[in-house]
């Protein structure tokens, strides 16, 4: 191969046409115009299959495709000499084809006529540069290299989880001048992720949730692969996945238990990474920006790496990073305490989906709901405002799930959401593994049991 | 088969108008071995009688399909307006590989401009245009041919369609 793939990926951004020459077994050519050439790796493109039309014909039964694409900004032209080697239904390359392909849809005005039947997997054999007037190809970026190394500088010494979710985005924002970014973590039980950290919103929108397969994050998470794109696509923006959710919603639940997702209304250009360790999904690290093609395939090739270092990290501290005051004994239950100032706060509980409501306005569910939800009761029947994470990881009624339960990151979006929006309730860290719950209005507690 | 005087030209007079408008054009054929060869093309023309398509590519950068043209081997020639995708094919057996003569000076000036024009109005910066542009200086080749499929390819469910003289 003359010229290694990798060096040409700007050919492959769907700026400019394609087009692809084929030949049926009776010799005659076809020519066809292609919106997107799809950039496998340095020996694998993928081409879109829409319609059954001659090409697809052609290549089945003779696998030789010619491919031209164009640097959008050099004009160069390269040719891609291919074979046909499968067709793919399903899978990484597929949902990211196909959320690519929207997106080219929709910036062209082709939303109705694109629609993604397979992803057709070619060899490259050879790849070689049309001759021409055109400038040569510029360097490949260094900028985004030194900026991941101060990411990682910042990453590598938080020590706790909740410094090392506010390193992350702010790192993002200062390196790489990436202003709007939010984490989410699984809930595997729920199948569902739930925002654990936002920058660049003005509502943190911690605590919200989006499904598997929902929206570009739930796309990205499902199929466990990066998605890039770089105009506005209404089927994956948040504000559509949101509207989904509410519109699916059961009725039956009059009483709003959805927090709104904080992305952007007009996110023009969107980039969501899976973080994994060790083949296991733990969250998404979500960006964007209101300016359209802002994260090329550079973009994407660093923040993999940082989300790699990410999920490592994350994980690292989620698998008991803080186990150790555990054993030091619990400090006596404190002695009654006044009855502070104000107006009585009546808190519910639903037990049906642990959803938590504070004077009737949603303040939390699943997991983190049960916790606010036990952390009261013992704060009112056994007078105490120490606890442990210990002891939430031992309670069975909580419906942790299992080694990895990432309690951490409960307590942090609870601690978060509790400082929004009831912030006379307030956890504060008191050690390694313990934290205090200060409650500072009289409150009462009543219970909906599940139906 | 009826005879080429008499039948109606394959291409009607909107196709023909559309083939001298501002268009990206590839033009394909294929080598003894059967894998395609392919250039883009830089303008064409369509005779008077609308019976001979002519379209223009550059020596250097269709080096391969020239050859592989000059050998006998058929032709498929991809038109696509920019703006709004209206895009249609040709195909015919064979093809000639000619000089530029003056009216095909004319016509690639034309094409061009009318190319640029429509990338400068979809928002392309001039730089890219000239580059887009420049392989037509000095060394441009004429490939005509009679089409004898055409072949509807504006992105939908119509692709593919042939279409047929006088439909």
């Amino acid at each position: 191969m003359s010229l290694p793939l990798r060096a040409l990926r700007r050919c492959f951004e769907g700026a400019i046409p394609a087009t692809i020459a084929t030949c049926a077994p009776d010799g005659m050519p076809n020519v066809a115009k292609l919106s997107h050439v799809h950039f496998v790796d340095d020996g694998h493109v993928a081409l879109s299959y829409q319609f059954f039309n001659k090409t697809r014909a052609n290549i089945l039964a003779n696998p030789h495709a010619l491919v031209e694409v164009v640097d959008p900004v050099s004009a160069a032209h390269y040719q891609l000499r291919l074979a046909y080697l499968r067709t793919e239904t399903e899978g990484p390359l597929f949902e990211t084809m196909k959320a690519r392909l929207a997106a080219i849809a929709s910036h062209t005005g082709m939303s109705k006529v694109f629609r993604l039947l397979g992803s057709d997997v070619y060899r490259v054999l050879d790849v070689g540069l049309v001759p021409g007037d055109h400038d040569q190809p510029g360097p490949p970026r260094t900028d985004l290299v030194a900026a991941l190394r101060a990411c990682q500088a910042d990453l590598a010494p938080c020590s706790d989880l909740a410094g090392l979710l506010d390193a992350a985005l702010a790192s993002l924002e200062r390196h790489l001048d990436i202003r709007h970014a939010m984490l989410l973590l699984l809930d595997p039980g729920r199948r569902c992720l739930y925002t654990v950290a936002s920058r660049g919103y003005p509502e943190s929108g911690v605590g919200s949730e989006v499904g598997l397969g929902e929206g570009i994050v739930g796309v990205a998470a499902a199929a466990r692969t990066p998605i890039r794109i770089g105009h506005a696509v209404e089927e994956y923006r948040y504000s559509q996945a949101t509207r989904r959710r509410f519109a699916d919603s059961d009725a039956r639940i009059v009483l709003e238990t959805e927090i709104p997702l904080p992305g952007l209304a007009e996110a023009a250009s969107q980039l969501a990474l899976p973080l994994a360790v060790a083949g296991r999904l733990i969250g998404v690290l979500y960006v964007e920006s209101p300016s359209e093609q802002r994260f090329g395939y550079e973009d994407e090739d660093a923040m993999a790496v940082l989300a790699g270092q990410l999920a490592l990290q994350l994980d690292w501290l989620a698998r008991g990073a803080e186990p150790a005051q555990d054993s030091a004994p619990m400090p006596a239950p404190r002695p009654a305490a006044p009855v502070p100032p104000g107006a009585t706060v009546t808190i519910r509980h639903f037990a049906a989906d642990h959803s938590v409501f504070v004077d009737n306005d949603y303040l939390i569910k699943g997991v983190a709901g049960a916790i606010v939800w036990k952390l009261l009761r013992e704060y009112r029947d056994a007078g105490r405002d120490e606890f442990s994470n210990r002891e939430l990881r031992l309670d069975g009624s909580l419906g942790l799930p299992g080694v990895t339960d990432n309690l951490d990151a409960r307590l942090i979006l609870l601690q978060r959401r509790l400082a929004e929006r009831c912030p006379f309730l307030t956890m504060t860290k008191t050690g390694r593994g313990r934290f205090r719950l200060a409650v500072g209005r009289p409150f009462l507690l009543v219970e909906d049991p599940a139906p | 088969m009826p005879s080429k005087k008499t039948a109606a030209p394959l291409l009607d007079a909107r196709q023909a108008a559309f083939l001298g408008g501002p268009l990206s054009i590839g033009l394909a054929s294929h080598g003894a071995d059967g894998r395609p060869s392919l250039s883009r093309a830089y303008g064409c023309r369509v005779s008077a009688d609308r019976r001979e398509v002519v379209i223009y590519v550059s020596r250097r950068r269709a080096a391969e399909l020239l050859r592989d043209v000059a050998a006998g081997a058929p032709v498929a020639a991809v038109f696509s307006r920019p703006a709004t995708h209206e895009t249609l094919q040709l195909k015919a057996a064979r093809a000639r590989v000619r000089a530029v003569a003056a009216a095909d000076a004319a016509a690639m000036a034309a094409s061009g401009a009318a190319f640029a024009a429509e990338l400068t109005a979809l928002g392309y910066p001039e730089a890219f245009l000239s580059a887009m542009l420049a392989p037509l200086r000095d060394e441009a080749m004429a490939v005509a041919f009679c089409p004898e499929g055409a072949f509807e390819q504006t992105p939908g469910p119509a692709a593919g369609r042939r279409l047929e003289p006088g439909a």
